[in-house]
């Protein structure tokens, strides 16, 4: 055991080697921060002084040895447009995206799995097919046109929920918090519904199909045949098989949620990283990118990691086999 | 005695509801698209920055509400003898936030500090050779040649508490890591720095000690920068907000027909033109043709026949816009009157015109375009394209978010392109040297074409120096007739300025899109 | 294994009842051929060809559909903000979204299932690699990937093919952050099966890893795969109208579905209803319709699970 999570740590430190250098290498492409950091009537000189003393022109490799050799000393650089060190920078936006995230993934979780239950069981059921259609129109329509809906019917029309931002926040040490004020709750609800949605019929459809993919496998059936009673053969047997395959999606959903949160953020200007980083694109500010890039490779491979061992934790036959 | 009880239980009343309404007007909320990058005053030539700190930090000279110069830190100015330069006299009794004097000092280290190289501003001091301190009040900023125009150009020149960014580290403008007066202020401005996040928000409140009479009623101000217009929208119509600026042009009218909110539009000072490959030798998105049809004057003339800028103002710009004839909008220092006329649309005299230069079976190119930069940018030139499509020459509209935009234009990445130019000096000599100007390294910096004239060359030294008034607009004029003969630019219209608040809130518009708290007031 | 031909004959008979017995497999089957239909054809279907600059004029701009006041017989869904025809637009778009996203589909498919096969049946540091490259891969948020695809593009390809291979790049940057999920689902449930006692069987009879592989293993996760396929053909819709939204997606002057969802968005306000909703109701019906059909399917392959 202690080999494999060996193992996975140093595969780990690759891929987030790999996806530092894709990400600063993309951003060579991204476009001309000088242009962007500079007014109108600056002299083409003073951009190019400005060129160099930014160390833009130095050759790709040059500027990756040192994007990474600062990075691994801590020094995650400053940002190009605020001149802010990114590492505050991100931290301060951190605790926003996370409190996002958690609370769609919980969404997502709570209805997700009970109705994916409840559809798998009763799959002629009326409700069933209400859920399975309804889920799927919600998450037919992008979410950017949801979030501005919720934001026009909520926020506009019925002026029930704040359109905007994260509400009233609570200081506790560096982390910010919106979940110990009303206020903050309120604000959350529009953007974690938007951020949810589509997780939950994710989450929703995967229990559906594992739970009747198991349903039907030969110790379940083995389980019927030997008089086992419906209730347990329903909720130990079955459920206990179809949760595996769902821990994964769940961990893997995180990264993702983590991800998709740029764009709700974009919608309800939420103050998170993603925002951070749409605002960063935009000005071509290519040090917070390629940090932010990092950060989120970060997240992924512990999410990974731990998913990887809740799995070998879980289903005895890998143990056997990681040992072999 | 008993008849004068009514007026002045009256004026009880008023004196009542005047004390009442600061407590009224609470705290304002208002909001943009960007956060201003930064607080220090010298970092960034940028409108967001500029806009935002001309309400904490003040300049020698200020901007009134018609863009007219008034009397700021500097109570007079007067040219030196000979052109020499020119000589400000300063406020006294001023105080910086802190509470620090203002005086001659603080505009020396201010001049240093914004003409080091580490400053993004440093281009309004090209023309100063040296400032000098004649006393405590007193001081002069000599320049290599007449400059008639200098105390208007430095307006957004704004003065820092010298001993204040000495004590903090703040010598010079951030270059690579940030330093203090990056997240803090120490101006003389109506307002005070209260709280600074950013990207998030930013709080101002009222400058007690501030040296003019406050024609606001604004308690505590804050900014909140929001990016996406309609969540914008919604934040103005759900009443979280008091006033957002700019609102798209299609939803004015959903704004104008809410109760208890209004629409305030007028005409930034910026003019949309199309820009030429002038020193193409060929066009580089095209098929049909290796020569580059845009060289032949007749060819630019067409391009301008062809576009019904009516139409595009109509259905585009909702009306709101206004054609323009010359490279800066009509009514700026230095228009030229005679000019005042731009190609009529005629698409059969266009189609006369190609004819004549040898393209009657037209040609295909490409035009470039920002999809993030102006008003509706994209799709003004996709209306561009299809009514040029109709005089039979077919533009492919390659429309690319402004952060690589410039690059390409700088590469030369184009046959045509959109451009949006506002003088930052609000007078017709600024798009002279930046667009019409041959290029060069300090000149005609954004003449991304390379048009190139030697009249308008040698006419440029000339204009910025002349003092009398008629005979620098003789060559303005002159300047615009040549521009215009030539069709080096296809100048479009002048971008609309909308912003929406609450029926409560009342404002000052100037056309260079600032917004100036000290003009708010919240009823 | 029962003979292929029988297995199908089955299918078929039994699939056809069972069609025929569920009204919601019946409409989303009518949607999706309409749309299928109408895009595959919208060259000769459509009134004019919103390609062409020539064809429309901003005089017809912003007109309403028929149905509503100041409506235009020439415009049935009436224009948009460049007097457009929105029936042409929208049938081109589906057009152009269709196929995007069938081919990131496909690309995501057989190199998600491919690779998660190899991966889960050989083990070892073929899986270690596989895998690794998956994380770097979900690392990195699908509008990320397209920024790199779109530079790496932009870098090496001349510039004027780059706005040709615009479609492509949106493809590839799909089909890219979509093919994690098939390898995953692929590698977990090869696991499974890779210990039940038919595979174990039939590698000790010998057969080549490659037949194990897709005649055993392979139509025994088809469900699964089935589930995500139906998903991921919805969210490659979908994808690609979130990355036109961000401003990385396909360009306004050759638009599919999603660039005109979001065009309209700036008109979600403005009463100019039909320039957004329309665009956006056609694409929900057809990915509910793609929906629906992946679900029919899957209960129909998977027999067990009716």
């Amino acid at each position: 055991m202690a080999g494999f999570i060996l193992k996975r740590l140093v595969q780990s430190v690759f891929v987030m080697l790999a996806v530092a250098f894709l990400a600063f290498s993309l951003f060579t492409f991204v476009g001309d921060p000088i242009s962007q950091m500079t007014g109108v009537e600056t002299s083409l000189q003073d951009q190019a002084r400005l060129r160099e003393e930014l160390g833009l022109n130095d050759p790709f490799v040059v500027q990756f040895m040192r994007f990474t050799g600062d990075m691994l000393q801590g020094d995650f650089g400053y940002s190009f447009r605020t001149r802010e060190p990114i590492g505050a920078m991100l931290l301060s936006r951190l605790p926003a995206t996370l409190e996002l995230g958690v609370v769609a993934l919980v969404i997502s979780l709570v209805v997700g799995i009970p109705a994916g239950i409840y559809t798998a069981l009763r799959p002629r059921g009326l409700v069933s097919q209400s859920i399975l259609i309804g889920t799927l129109i919600g998450v037919s329509i992008p979410t950017f046109v949801i979030g501005i809906l919720l934001i026009f019917l909520f926020g506009v029309q019925l002026g029930w929920l704040p359109t905007f931002g994260r509400g009233g926040t609570v200081q506790i040490g560096w982390w910010r918090s919106s979940l110990f004020t009303g206020d903050g709750w309120r604000s959350l609800v529009l953007p974690s519904l938007t951020l949810g949605l589509f997780q939950l019929t994710l989450t929703m459809r995967l229990v559906r199909a594992q739970m009747m993919e198991v349903m039907r496998t030969d110790h379940i059936r083995f389980a019927i045949a030997r008089g086992v009673p419906w209730r347990s053969i329903r909720y130990r047997h079955a459920l206990s098989n179809t949760l595996i395959p769902v821990i994964t999606i769940i961990g893997l959903q995180f990264g993702g949620v983590i991800a998709f949160s740029i764009v709700t953020e974009s919608v309800f200007q939420w103050p998170g990283m993603g925002l951070l980083f749409l605002e960063s694109i935009r000005f071509v500010d290519i040090p917070v990118m390629s940090v932010y890039l990092v950060v989120i490779a970060f997240f992924f491979v512990v999410i990974n990691l731990l998913v990887d061992l809740l799995y070998v934790a879980i289903d005895p036959r890998l143990r056997v086999r990681e040992s072999a | 005695m008993f008849r004068t009880t009514l007026p002045t239980a009256a004026l009880a009343l008023s004196i009542a509801l005047l004390s009442a309404t600061p407590i009224a007007a609470e705290t304002f909320r208002w909001a943009g698209t960007t956060d201003p990058q930064t607080m220090d005053p010298h970092a960034v030539n940028a409108a967001p920055v500029l806009s935002f700190l001309n309400n904490v930090y003040e300049g020698l000279v200020r901007r009134g509400p018609d863009m007219n110069e008034e009397p700021s830190l500097a109570t007079a100015w007067e040219a030196l003898p000979d052109g020499a330069g020119w000589r400000f006299t300063l406020r006294q009794g001023v105080t910086f936030h802190d509470g620090a004097a203002f005086n001659a000092d603080d505009v020396i280290f201010s001049y240093q500090r914004a003409a080091s190289e580490a400053s993004d501003v440093r281009s309004w001091f090209a023309s100063v050779t040296d400032v000098v301190r004649v006393d405590d009040y007193t001081v002069d900023f000599l320049t290599s040649a007449p400059n008639p125009l200098f105390p208007g150009s430095i307006a957004n020149f704004l003065i820092i508490d010298a001993d204040w960014a000495v004590a903090n580290g703040a010598e010079l403008p951030a270059r690579d890591a940030e330093n203090f007066a990056t997240r803090n202020a120490n101006g003389t401005g109506p307002f005070v720095l209260a709280a600074r996040d950013p990207g998030i928000e930013t709080r101002l409140v009222p400058n007690a000690g501030w040296w003019d009479n406050a024609a606001h009623n604004v308690t505590e101000a804050v900014f909140t920068p929001i990016g996406n217009p309609a969540t914008g929208l919604a934040a103005l119509l759900s009443g979280e907000i008091d006033l957002i600026s700019p609102i798209p042009l299609q939803d004015v009218a959903q704004v104008e027909g809410r109760a208890g909110f209004k629409v305030q539009a007028g005409l930034e000072t910026r003019v949309i033109v199309l820009g030429f490959g002038h020193d193409h030798d060929t066009l580089k998105y095209s098929d049909e043709t290796d020569a580059n049809p845009f060289r032949d004057p007749r060819v630019r003339l067409a391009v301008a026949q062809a576009i019904d800028v009516d139409t595009i103002d109509r259905v585009i710009m909702r009306g709101a816009a206004e054609p323009a004839s010359q490279l800066l909008p009509a009514g700026l220092s230095g228009y030229s009157d005679q000019h005042a006329d731009r190609p009529a649309f005629d698409p059969d005299g266009a189609k006369t015109l190609l004819a004549e230069a040898g393209f009657a079976d037209g040609f295909s190119f490409g035009l470039m375009c920002p999809n993030d930069r102006y008003i509706n940018d994209e799709a003004v030139c996709r209306a561009v394209a299809s009514m040029l499509a109709r005089v039979g020459i077919d533009a492919k509209v390659n429309a690319m978010p402004v952060r690589g935009y410039w690059d390409e234009l700088r590469a030369g990445n184009f046959d045509m392109y959109l451009l949006g130019w506002s003088p930052g000096t609000f007078d017709a000599e600024h798009p002279i040297r930046f667009l019409a100007h041959s290029r060069t390294e300090r000149l005609g910096t954004w003449n991304f074409g390379g048009y190139s004239s030697a009249r308008i060359d040698a006419l440029l030294a000339p204009i910025q120096q002349e003092i009398d008034p008629n005979a620098r607009q003789a060559m303005l004029d002159e300047a615009a007739g040549i521009l215009q003969d030539d069709v080096a630019y296809v100048p479009l219209y002048t971008e609309p300025l909308i912003w929406a608040m609450k029926d409560s809130v009342n404002v000052v518009q100037r056309p260079d899109n600032f917004f100036m708290l000290r003009w708010v007031s919240v009823n | 294994m029962p003979e292929t031909g029988k297995m199908a004959r089955l299918v078929r008979s039994e699939g056809v009842w069972l069609f025929s017995r569920s009204p919601s497999a019946i409409l989303a089957a009518i949607a999706t051929v309409l749309i299928v239909l109408g895009a595959l054809f919208a060259p000769w279907i459509a009134p004019t060809n919103p390609y062409d600059l020539a064809s429309f004029s901003l005089f017809d701009g912003l007109l309403p559909p028929v149905w509503a006041d100041g409506g235009d017989a020439r415009f049935l869904l009436g224009t948009d903000d460049q007097g457009r025809d929105m029936l042409s637009s929208i049938l081109y778009g589906a057009r152009l979204s269709l196929s995007i996203a069938a081919m990131a589909m496909a690309v995501a498919l057989v190199l998600g299932v491919g690779l998660g096969l190899a991966a889960g049946y050989f083990g070892g540091r073929l899986d270690a690699i596989v895998m690794r490259i998956a994380d770097v891969q979900l690392a990195l948020p699908a509008i990320l990937t397209a920024l790199l695809i779109d530079g790496i593009s932009r870098g090496i390809l001349p510039r004027a093919l780059h706005d040709d291979l615009r479609v492509a790049v949106i493809t590839l940057a799909i089909a890219l952050s979509l093919w994690v999920n098939f390898a995953r689902t692929a590698r977990a449930s090869v696991f499974v099966e890779r210990n039940k006692d038919y595979v174990q069987a039939a590698i000790m009879m010998g057969q080549h890893p490659l037949r194990i592989m897709f005649r055993h293993i392979l139509p025994n996760i088809v469900g699964p795969l089935l589930v995500i396929a139906t998903v991921d053909l919805a969210s490659a819709i979908l994808l690609e109208a979130t990355l036109s939204f961000l401003g990385v997606g396909l360009p306004a002057n050759a638009p599919s579905l999603g660039t005109l969802i979001r065009i309209g968005m700036q008109y979600l306000l403005s009463g100019e209803w039909w320039i957004l909703w329309i665009p956006t109701v056609f694409l929900v019906v057809l990915v509910v319709a793609i929906n629906l059909l992946g679900d029919f399917l899957r209960d129909l392959f998977n027999p067990g699970m009716r």
